[in-house]
């Protein structure tokens, strides 16, 4: 019965890792299995990378022997060039992350707003404190998925039933962290994953983190038993993710029925992707099937980029009454631990692996997140371009409708036509006792005076107008966004119509313009004699008149058609003006009552469109967010560079 | 375990039993809720809808005497064990390597042949299928006779295809025997991937945990409970829950009396599909939720828009023509004979407009009818329009579910561009009430022209009377009417009389003509709002009665008898 195989060489191809004693290349390439056939208890198994990937590849050392660190092997301490430089350029980036928003629902965003979180995690729980104490203890977070025996593996190699095992799935729900009493203080002091609560006694709340002293554990390594990757409990997975991206060493652990599982080798992904330190516990292994499965899950870690992880193979065995696994079983990966712990160079070349590892991996991370907010910040603008076609669509409508003079026709002529067939425009500007026969008339037929209808017509055109082009904007915007993933989201049932209010604004909207064509009349004609003759009444008619020619302003020479319906009635229109006031200034008066009517239709579509932009207000904050982002982000790689974290980037290729 | 298997016998026996006319009959209302819709819900909503469609009629024209039984779970739950031990044979390859088994592999309990049509639509491949004789068994085999016993993939390894594969396979098959381990029952991907999506199969549902061997046997009640409660949780509370071990046949005993049970009641195929079709129709119904509407147009909409089109469609200016060429041609008909020639020189209103006022002849209305003159409409006619349109879209789509009101602004709107010229041609063909000359009008004209030659007659006399004088012959005796000579009397009494009917007539002419332009106005506005009608209400009316028609298919479709 075959009881343990480990496979040696820890980890990374370019890691100054705890190496097997006396540790010279030796050249061997590929897998090797160093059988002790019959009375073996252990396979020691190595994998080598390629040259390349691992410079002066351990050796492998048949016999009882695990791997011990190497102390000749170290790293310096980071560049003390700058000190601080690296703590601030984090700090920065921890700003720039927490400040990046991604409010558009775009497919990329949510992605990005877990990514986002996931890295001011990592900063807040890790990156920072670990960089401020590099020589704290060794965080070894044991992490796989649910049934894989995380909980009993530990109690084993603490030799104390610290965490909770059992049968039911999933079986530990928080975290949690066995340590020497030495190094308790480090721990408790909460400058590690400050958002998990301490507390003494076995919890079931995710957001605590049980602390343990076994003094059986020596000083300088501590473990932590994390709760399950790929349970139902939702919980479980995200306090993983955060557990793992604060390990200076990950365990992972596996089984015989897991090891080909999706879910795990998605984290062992980003592990690797992350630079963290991994070393593998394949659990549960039933007799006799230790190579093949050795031999299988060694290709998919080769092909996985993770070739140079140890590998520890635990049989499927019965616990002692103390929920224990067997020591014979255990016994080689705590040794494996015991050299780690007792050798602070090893230690600390893991941390500062880890850590580059982790910081090296900021870079992409960050670029990742800026180019969210780029499709954030290029998306807002899509759809603020539909919305401001949309509402210039209806602008030039407007526009059109005023220049061709066709409101005119119909109810405006009508009353044009009434107007001025009653002879009333030139009594009302000769004198004043128009206005009195205009009332009595009012009074006795019960009619307003034809003035005041006329005023009627124009505004409900032009209302009906307005209404019109807004209801047509607003569709066309609501349905640019409906086509847009960002914009589907946006949207809200009362956008597909024009606001409840418009019909009223467009009311105000008429009647404010012709006051103040009223009173441009009044400034225009304030030094013609005529109109201190006449009076404020006179102003009235006149204005009325300019309004007309405002609509009509290209009927200076009408057309065919034009005469034959009757716009050529607005020719004297013109005719009464011209003589009035004379031809330049009738049309400096026309001009600028219609430029004053679209500064006013300006205004009132660009209330309706601000209905769609306001929603995208939110992007628009963000502007900034890409290059603010790129910016700390190179911050923190030239920082990085310039600390020179591994011996890798000090020494180069290891002779 | 005596509960648990009380539950499984509610489970299997206390369903009454699925009539195959019912299911045919609410697969058929899926498929009429299917053509209805089309073109009005989105695609994506709609697929599951029509694969169940598809998938059903396959199916049932399929062997119904035998049952598709698959064995799915995770990698390393033991399936291809499972299997092999139901099947008392080592047909499905075993091992320790994950994923083991890539392909889907088949055991029939009986004769091959009648399977084989069955195995091709489910795709099995030849080689992996296996024959169970009874005739070399004992017969405790021939309980099973009609049994097809899938072995799948797994769904939750590294190799994507094989998820694909069991996805593919789980929509066909008839009964799906969830095999899960003590170390993966509460993965997240069999839960939510897949047990929470069977949450409407109950009844062909069974869960069985196996590898129980593994455990210490105090605590198998205390997993089976815990997934009892997580099954609970996914929706399926009261399927069959087992447990197994693959390496003892009295293990699988239970299993095997389940199986038994199914293939014995040939139910398996109708309940799958009826739980299909009750997930199918629970996707559905929130796309049909509100009570259709009285499904009619208010009347006030229809108004809005018949004023609207009216005003595009140059209404009161016709009316206006119509009514100046009514007095324009009556004065014709019944002016004063001397002067009515005056008239003619000047243009007829209507016929400006390039309109005639009559009702287009029998023999022409096959033909072409020519563009009308009247003026375009402005762009404040156009937004009415447009507005009148929107409003009769918006009524009838208030408070139908999602996608429906749009389908209706686009039905309402399917046909505007049509609008301008199909106004044209019905202002166009209305006929106006000028085409034939009143009867008054002629007598009118009569009497002028009597009352005309009547002066005529009186000159005539007159000057006779001053020829023969001039001539000195003596001149007759002119009758006298009292003291005035008859001639004088025809002549001055005819001019008068002329005159005096011009007048009496022209208020009588105004108030005709004010009416024929009334007239002219209500059959232009009917025959326009009739184009509001074709052209607008009535296919937003064609899209309110498919959602009523499609609400009354899914209603039927969900009722279970």
């Amino acid at each position: 019965m075959p009881a343990a195989i480990v496979k040696s060489d820890l980890s990374h191809p370019d890691a100054t890792l705890p190496t097997p004693a006396g540790g010279e290349a030796n050249g061997h390439r590929g897998r090797q299995l160093f059988g002790l056939p019959d009375s073996g208890t252990l396979y020691p198994v190595t994998t080598h990378g390629d040259d390349a990937s691992a410079p002066g590849a351990p050796p492998v050392v048949p016999g009882n022997h695990p791997p011990v660190p190497n102390p000749g092997r170290t790293a310096t301490t980071p560049g003390k060039g700058q000190p601080a430089e690296l703590p601030a350029a984090l700090t920065g980036l921890r700003a720039a992350v927490g400040a990046a928003r991604f409010p558009l629902a775009l497919p990329s965003a949510e992605p990005a707003r877990r990514d986002a979180a996931g890295l001011t995690a990592q900063l807040d729980d890790y990156l920072l404190p670990r960089l401020a104490r590099l020589d704290a203890p060794l965080l070894v977070v044991v992490g796989g998925s649910t049934g894989a025996g995380k909980s009993t593996l530990v109690n084993s190699l603490v030799q104390a039933r610290v965490s909770a095992a059992g049968v039911l799935r999933p079986t530990t729900r928080s975290p949690v962290l066995v340590c020497n009493p030495a190094d308790s203080s480090w721990f408790r002091s909460g400058d590690l994953l400050p958002g998990l609560t301490r507390t003494g006694e076995p919890s079931e709340d995710p957001r605590t983190l049980q602390l343990v002293a076994a003094p059986a554990l020596r000083p300088g390594l501590a473990f932590l038993d994390a709760p399950d990757i790929d349970s139902v409990v939702d919980a479980n997975r995200a306090l993983a993710g955060q557990l793992l991206a604060a390990a200076d060493l990950w365990l992972f652990v596996t089984t015989a029925a897991r090891y080909a599982d999706a879910v795990p080798w998605e984290l062992l992904r980003t592990a690797r992707a992350r630079g963290t330190v991994t070393a593998l516990v394949l659990d549960r292994v039933p007799t006799g099937a230790a190579d093949e499965i050795t031999a299988h899950l060694g290709e998919m870690l080769t092909a996985n980029g993770l070739g140079t992880a140890p590998l520890f193979v635990l049989p499927e065995t019965v616990v002692d009454g103390q929920g224990m696994l067997p020591e014979w079983t255990v016994a080689p990966l705590r040794d494996w631990f015991g050299q780690l712990a007792a050798d602070a160079g090893a230690r600390d070349a893991v941390v500062r692996q880890t850590l580059d590892g982790a910081l090296a991996a900021l870079q992409p991370a960050v670029a990742g997140l800026a180019a969210a907010a780029d499709e954030q910040v290029t998306a807002a603008e899509a759809l603020d371009e539909r919305v401001r076609a949309a509402y210039r669509n209806a602008h030039r409508t407007v526009e059109q409708g005023l220049r061709d003079g066709r409101l005119l026709r119909g109810e405006v002529l009508a009353r044009w036509q009434e107007y001025v067939g009653t002879g009333e425009l030139f009594r009302t500007l000769e004198a004043r006792i128009g206005r009195l026969r205009d009332r009595v008339l009012a009074a006795v037929s019960g009619r307003p005076a034809p003035a005041a209808e006329l005023r009627t017509a124009i505004e409900s055109q032009l209302v009906t107008l307005l209404r019109g082009v807004a209801a047509e904007a607003a569709e066309h915007a609501h349905t640019g966004w409906r086509a847009h993933p960002a914009g589907a989201a946006l949207l809200t049932p009362e956008l597909t119509r024009p606001s409840a209010e418009l019909t009223e604004r467009a009311e105000r909207l008429v009647r404010d313009w012709q006051r103040g064509v009223l009173e441009l009349v009044r400034i225009e004609g304030g030094d013609k004699r005529f109109v201190a003759r006449t009076a404020a009444y006179a102003v009235n008619a006149t204005g009325l008149a300019v309004m007309i020619a405002v609509f009509a302003s290209t009927a200076f020479i009408p057309t065919g058609l034009e005469v034959a319906t009757g716009a050529g009635t607005t020719v004297a229109a013109q005719a009464v003006l011209q003589a009035v006031f004379g031809d330049q200034a009738v049309r400096t008066l026309a001009t600028r009552a219609r430029a004053d009517l679209l500064d006013r239709v300006t205004a009132l579509l660009d209330g309706e469109a601000a209905r769609y932009l306001e929603r995208l207000a939110e992007v628009e904050a963000t502007t900034g967010t890409p290059e603010a982002l790129r910016e700390a982000g190179a911050r923190v790689e030239g920082a990085r560079t310039r600390a020179r974290l591994t011996t890798a980037a000090v020494e180069g290729v290891d002779p | 375990m005596s509960n648990v298997v009380g539950r499984m016998r509610d489970a299997l026996r206390g369903e009454h039993r699925i009539d195959a006319d019912t299911l045919l009959t609410r697969l058929n209302a899926v498929r009429r809720f299917l053509d209805t819709t089309d073109g009005y819900l989105p695609d994506e909503r709609l697929v599951t809808a029509h694969t169940l469609v598809e998938r059903a009629g396959s199916r049932l024209a399929l062997s119904r005497d035998h049952t598709v039984v698959a064995l799915a779970g995770s990698t390393g739950s033991g399936k291809s064990s499972l299997f092999n031990a139901l099947a008392r044979l080592d047909l499905s390859p075993v091992g320790v390597r994950r994923p083991t088994t890539g392909v889907a592999h088949a055991c029939v309990w009986g004769p091959l042949a009648g399977a084989t049509k069955l195995l091709d639509w489910i795709g099995v491949l030849p080689r992996h299928r296996f024959v169970r004789e009874s005739a070399l068994d004992a017969d405790d085999e021939s309980a099973l006779h009609g049994l097809i016993l899938l072995d799948l993939p797994d769904f939750d390894s590294v190799q994507r295809s094989h998820r694909l594969e069991v996805d593919r396979l789980l929509g066909l098959v008839d009964l799906v025997v969830w095999v899960v381990d003590p170390q993966k029952y509460a993965d997240r991907v069999v839960h939510e991937s897949y047990l929470r999506q069977f949450r409407r199969h109950r009844d062909v549902t069974v869960v069985v945990l196996n590898q129980v061997d593994r455990l210490p046997p105090a605590e198998l009640p205390r997993v089976l409970a815990d997934l009892r409660r997580l099954l609970d949780t996914d929706g399926l509370d009261g399927v069959p829950l087992l447990a197994t071990a693959a390496v003892d046949q009295a293990a699988i005993g239970e299993l095997r009396a389940t199986l038994e049970r199914t293939v014995a009641g040939r139910q398996a195929a109708l309940r799958r599909l009826s739980g299909d079709v009750d997930t199918v129709v629970a996707g559905l119904t929130e796309l049909v939720a509100a009570e259709p509407g009285a499904g009619e147009v208010d009347r006030e909409s229809r108004r809005t828009l018949a004023a609207a089109l009216g005003d595009v469609a140059g209404v009161p200016a016709v009316a206006g023509a119509t009514e100046e060429a009514y007095r324009h041609r009556a004065a014709g008909a019944t002016g004063w004979p001397v002067v009515r020639g005056w008239r003619r020189l000047r243009p007829d209103p209507l016929r400006r407009l390039h309109l005639t006022g009559a009702a287009p002849a029998e023999e022409e209305s096959e033909s072409l009818v020519a563009a009308t003159s009247v003026p375009d409409p402005t762009a404040t006619q156009r937004s009415a329009v447009g507005l009148a349109v929107r409003a009769v879209a918006e009524r009838a789509g208030t408070g139908l579910p999602a996608p429906w009101p749009a389908a209706v602004t686009a039905a309402a709107r399917s046909r505007q561009a049509d609008l301008p010229d199909a106004l044209d041609r019905t202002v166009a063909g209305t006929d106006l009430g000028l085409g034939r000359q009143p009867v008054w009008w002629r007598l009118v004209g009569g009497l002028q022209w009597l009352v005309t030659l009547t002066a005529l007659a009186g000159l005539l006399w007159l000057v006779a009377g001053y020829a023969l004088r001039a001539l000195g012959l003596p001149p007759p005796d002119n009758p006298t009417v009292g003291v005035v000579p008859l001639p004088t009397l025809l002549l001055l009494g005819g001019l008068l009389a002329g005159v005096l009917v011009a007048v009496l007539v022209k208020p009588v002419i105004r108030w005709a003509a004010g009416r024929a332009g009334r007239r002219a106005r209500k059959r232009l506005d009917a025959a326009v709002a009739g184009v509001g009608e074709e052209y607008v209400v009535t296919p937003v009316q064609e899209v309110l009665s498919c959602y009523a028609q499609a609400r009354t298919a899914l209603a039927e479709a969900a009722a279970r008898n």
